[in-house]
């Protein structure tokens, strides 16, 4: 019986390798074949010239990477990039397992509340952006009614979209008021995985709240966390249209991330090389940061 | 000893409720906010301070959404079309994948996995122009058809790794018990497995009609005819016009097109919680 | 196994209606002429009702000719252009700004307006106008109507502040002595008034509209053979202007034009730069604005004599053969008539005709809104057209808002931009 299940093992890959087909071309056609040809363009002149006389591009000696280093534009974008990340991830982080830790806790309609705090996540992204423009509106915002109250009338002029230094944590706070929700869905289920009576077990040791979730309770969720810090950074790292449709990457470039200034660079300026360049530079950034975060998490599991 | 660790615990759980309440009016408040601008006039909407609920609740916007504004529908039309396209092939190349992915592991498999991984990575605007150009020699672009194949192929790498997941979980003894009752391999896979891994198949399904709902880069550059468009791009359109704001329009066009995602997340939330937390933290 | 059957029969129904879709359109083209035209007014709520009669009535005159639009909004539509003549499919001509020009004719896309209309046509337009839009002695592009910057002011806000609102400001002196007294004032929900608006936000059409105000202080951003020239007086003077009225807070900072249009809208924005057009916005908001909006000229800075820069929403024209060429031709001869744009020029978008034809014409002779400001339409500096125009105007945003909400100094701004600018225009 055996023999016949394991009988053939070429037939299982064909079969296997069958099944993959379709992905796979999709796969290839959709998303390989056009980033492979956008890293080829990001050798080349390549404007709107070429697509609409069907010319090649012609290979220009890395004038588009030269060209990038030579303002400060793309030394801005990267910085403004990681620290938006940065920022969105760890603070997203936190009150993700705040809120995860207190739902989880056995409080009065936990699942209630955790099926209405799902539902920023599901705004679709565009939307969100145009709901924080409005609470943000620099002459009738919620927001800036709600800061000068708390000031007693000392800042009256809360537009945090306005100023380069604030706009993006305004574009930050967005993202972070989509997101949280479901990094808290993803701990909460992690939570509830840490069996109760290793918990229990330690609560009768005497260990104090703070001890027991740092010695017990986060290492069950190390997976967890990996996995949802892991997506975080990568929909951060590609966020391009709250950028787009809130800030559109002003005040003087404060909110010029990577996405707006490739998008900038390739459809506002027609200059499709160097916006390939920016691409191209910004895919390799990502998979630095993805393979380092995935070493380090490897170190700290052993 | 006790009433030290009383009180405590009292603190504790004051400082656990303003923090629950805290993070829970971040996140809802802001709909509210939404919903009483939407029955706002224009002009009440431009006061400041701001009126925390409309003092003359009025369904202009509404009505002005239905009747003059409802080129917003045909939108909203594509939209329903191309996710639900998206969401049902998704659904079939997930089975496929994911099942080949989950059962055969073999040295295909692994490369297989790690571009689907990869291809999560990229930002789509740098496959856009060339996407272009190629989906201009298929002739499929500017059609529905064509924008749901380019969707279809930037959800279908989450949803197969979620879906090989849920066929993990399956007992393999299962399979191989049909196997010597002399079923075939597309007979164990649709009529055996499959239907144990029903929860999944409706999380994938919701997941990617959801993503698709939420695109704008896709649909705003491979589609050009109004009639063609779906509601981001179609939203982003009446916002972004260049000579005026409309809010209280802006508002209500933001509660009508979320509404559909919000229930059928709520209708099928037990599904889609269990399915995104397998996902996720499986694959 | 039935069921798979059936799921895969209703994927390969659906599939085909999805896709027939595109082809569908195509068989039905065959039997006329149709001309694509790309239009992004037709997704603004104001202008749509104009287009779609266009669209009707043109047909119902030529039924040999369908019009077909394209559309996007503002700020995509020329990527859409771009994009679908990369696919092999050229619109016949986009309606857009005349910024918008030399990137199309860098793109190899836009056609001289001579290989495609008739000489008389062309002859009727003012030369002044046409020279705007030549590129190496061929003009691409042909205006419905121009319009330099004009400045809107709120007569009652004046009336209120003590200011006479038959006597607006002609200097930028002038204008800062009335701020002075408009930024007391509070509208009646006791909001502040600002007194002043030039947009800053990072749009391109921002950045025309801070080149115009170089022009007004007699400063120049480009020279003529379209290299970086911007160390003039009149550059550095706009600048420390744009710095200035933020410092006061008499400008809403980082705005778009369409804030702008709001706040004036609102009665809470006493005076502000615009294209003639945007009083439709304004309209839009507040269907009353009519009973105090004026408007002046440009004012008058530093060593200059007030000139501005012309803005107008024109046709750029392609070479898609000769049937689409004349049907093209029918078209662009139809639209800029006086029959046409009659009402629209009243109604809709206040502005100035381009030829000669039309000058006398009603709507413009008895135009309320724009009494102020005619003599500005013959004060208008010609922008030396480079293809990267889009990229220096977003450079000049940037260097707005680096002076304003950036909180730097001018000298080290304009440094600044410099060294980015001639990077940029180079490429």
């Amino acid at each position: 019986m055996k023999t016949k299940t394991l009988s053939s093992k070429k037939s299982d890959t064909l079969f296997s390798l069958f099944l993959d087909l379709p992905a796979f071309l999709l796969l290839a056609g959709f998303i390989v074949v056009p980033i492979i040809d956008s890293v080829v363009k990001s050798f080349q002149t390549f404007g709107i010239k070429n697509i609409i006389t069907k010319k090649p591009g012609v290979w220009n000696n890395f004038a588009n990477y030269l060209y990038l280093f030579k303002t400060d534009d793309f030394f801005g974008a990267t910085v403004h990039t990681f620290s938006f990340v940065l920022g969105v991830v760890v603070v997203q982080f936190i009150l993700a397992i705040l809120l995860a830790l207190i739902l989880n806790s056995n409080i009065k309609g936990a699942r209630f509340m955790r099926s209405i705090m799902m539902t920023p996540w599901v705004v679709p992204t565009v939307i969100s952006a145009l709901i924080w423009m409005w609470l943000f509106q620099p002459q009738y915002g919620l927001l800036k009614y709600l800061v000068s109250v708390v000031s007693f009338g000392r800042i009256s002029d809360f537009a945090i979209l306005n100023n380069p230094s604030t706009a993006l944590t305004g574009v930050g706070i967005a993202a972070l008021w989509k997101q949280i929700p479901l990094m808290t869905l993803l701990l909460l289920a992690g939570l509830q995985n840490v069996p109760q009576d290793i918990s229990e077990a330690a609560m009768i040791d005497g260990a104090g709240k703070f001890r027991r979730f740092f010695s017990i309770i986060l290492p069950y969720l190390s997976p967890v966390i990996k996995v949802s810090v892991s997506m975080s950074i990568i929909e951060n790292f590609k966020q391009f249209p709250l950028f787009w449709t809130m800030t559109g990457g002003g005040p003087n470039n404060a909110t010029t991330t990577l996405a707006v200034l490739s998008y900038r660079e390739a459809f506002v300026g027609m200059n499709l090389g160097s916006g390939a360049a920016v691409t191209t530079l910004w895919m390799l950034m990502m998979i630095v940061v993805i393979f380092g975060y995935n070493k380090l998490f490897r170190v700290q599991e052993m | 000893m006790k009433n030290t660790m009383k009180s405590d615990s009292k603190i504790f759980s004051f400082f656990k409720y303003v923090a629950l309440v805290g993070i829970l009016l971040f996140l809802l408040f802001p709909l509210y906010w939404v919903l009483i601008t939407a029955f706002k006039t224009n002009m009440e909407a431009y006061r400041y301070p701001p009126t925390f609920y409309p003092r003359v609740p009025v369904l202009d916007s509404f009505i002005s959404l239905f009747r003059e504004n409802n080129q917003f529908f045909v939108y909203y039309k594509n939209n329903i079309i191309v996710s639900s396209v998206v969401a049902l092939l998704c659904c079939v190349i997930a089975i496929f994948s994911g099942y080949s992915l989950a059962r055969f592991k073999n040295q295909w498999n692994k490369w297989f996995f790690a571009l689907l991984l990869a291809s999560q990575m990229f930002p789509v605007i740098s496959r856009m122009i060339s996407l272009y150009s190629i989906m201009g020699k298929l002739g499929i672009i500017n059609t529905l058809g064509g924008l749901s194949l380019a969707l279809l192929a930037a959800q279908a790498p989450f949803c197969i790794i979620l879906m090989s997941s849920f066929f993990a979980g399956i007992p393999k003894e299962i399979e191989e018990a049909a196997y010597v009752d002399g079923a075939g391999r597309w007979r164990i896979l649709f009529s055996i497995v499959t239907p144990l891994v029903k929860s999944g198949l409706v999380a994938v399904g919701i997941y990617a009609f959801l993503m698709t709902w939420d695109d704008y880069l896709h649909a705003a550059t491979l589609i050009q005819a109004d009639g063609k468009r779906t509601l981001s791009v179609g939203i982003a359109l009446r916002y972004l016009g260049e000579l005026s704001y409309d809010w209280s329009l802006v508002n209500t066009i933001s509660i009508v097109g979320t509404i559909p995602v919000v229930m059928l997340f709520f209708f099928f939330q037990k599904y889609m919680i269990k399915g995104l937390v397998a996902g996720a933290v499986k694959g | 196994m039935k069921k798979v059957l059936m799921l895969l029969l209703v994927v390969l129904v659906a599939g085909s209606f999805l896709f027939a879709a595109g082809s569908s359109e195509k068989g039905a083209a065959d039997k006329t002429v149709t001309i694509k035209v790309a239009n992004y007014a037709l997704l603004e709520s104001g202008y749509e009702q104009f287009w779609k009669d266009v669209k009707t009535n043109f047909e119902a005159k030529n039924p040999s000719i369908t019009i077909e639009w394209v559309t996007a909004p503002y700020g995509e539509i020329v990527n859409q252009v771009v994009n679908m003549a990369g696919g092999g499919d050229m619109v016949d001509v986009i309606f857009g700004e005349i910024d918008w020009v030399p990137g199309l004719v860098d793109a190899g896309l836009a056609a001289p307006i001579t290989d495609i209309l008739p000489a008389h046509f062309i002859n009727d337009f003012f030369p002044d106008v046409l020279k705007s839009f030549e590129i190496d002695g061929k003009p691409y592009g042909i205006p419905l109507y121009v319009s330099p910057y004009v400045l809107y002011y709120n007569k009652d806000l004046f009336k209120q502040a003590g200011l006479d609102p038959n006597k607006p400001p002609v200097t930028y002196t002038e204008m800062l002595s009335y701020a002075e007294k408009l930024s007391k004032l509070k509208d009646s929900n006791g909001n502040k008034v600002f007194a002043f608006g030039q947009t800053t936000a990072s749009v391109p059409v921002s950045g025309a509209s801070l080149n115009a105000m170089v022009f007004n202080f007699g400063g120049k951003v480009l020279d003529a053979d379209g290299k970086l020239s911007v160390d003039n007086q009149g550059f550095r003077e706009a600048f420390e202007m744009v710095k200035l009225l933020d410092q006061k807070g008499y400008n809403p900072q980082n705005a778009k034009l369409k804030d702008l249009r709001s706040l004036f809208a609102l009665g809470q924005l006493a005076m502000y730069y615009d294209q003639s057009w945007g009083f439709n916005g304004i309209k839009s908001i507040n269907p009353n604005a009519h009973t105090f909006t004026a408007s002046a000229e440009p004012l008058i800075g530093g060593s200059g004599s007030g000139q501005s820069l012309l803005q107008a929403h024109c046709f750029i024209l392609m070479d898609n053969g000769k049937a689409r060429r004349d049907a093209l031709s029918t078209f662009v001869e139809y639209v800029i008539s006086e029959e046409v744009l009659n009402d629209y020029l009243r109604d809709l978008t206040p502005a100035y005709p381009a030829k000669n034809s039309m000058a006398s014409m009603e709507s413009v002779v008895n135009s309320g809104i724009l009494k102020g400001a005619s003599p500005a339409a013959g004060r208008v500096s010609v922008q030396t057209f480079i293809p990267k125009i889009s990229a220096l105007n977003l450079e000049l945003c940037s260097l707005a808002q680096a002076v304003t909400v950036g909180k730097q100094d001018v000298s080290s701004a304009i440094e600044k931009f410099k060294a980015s600018a001639v990077v940029k225009i180079s490429q």
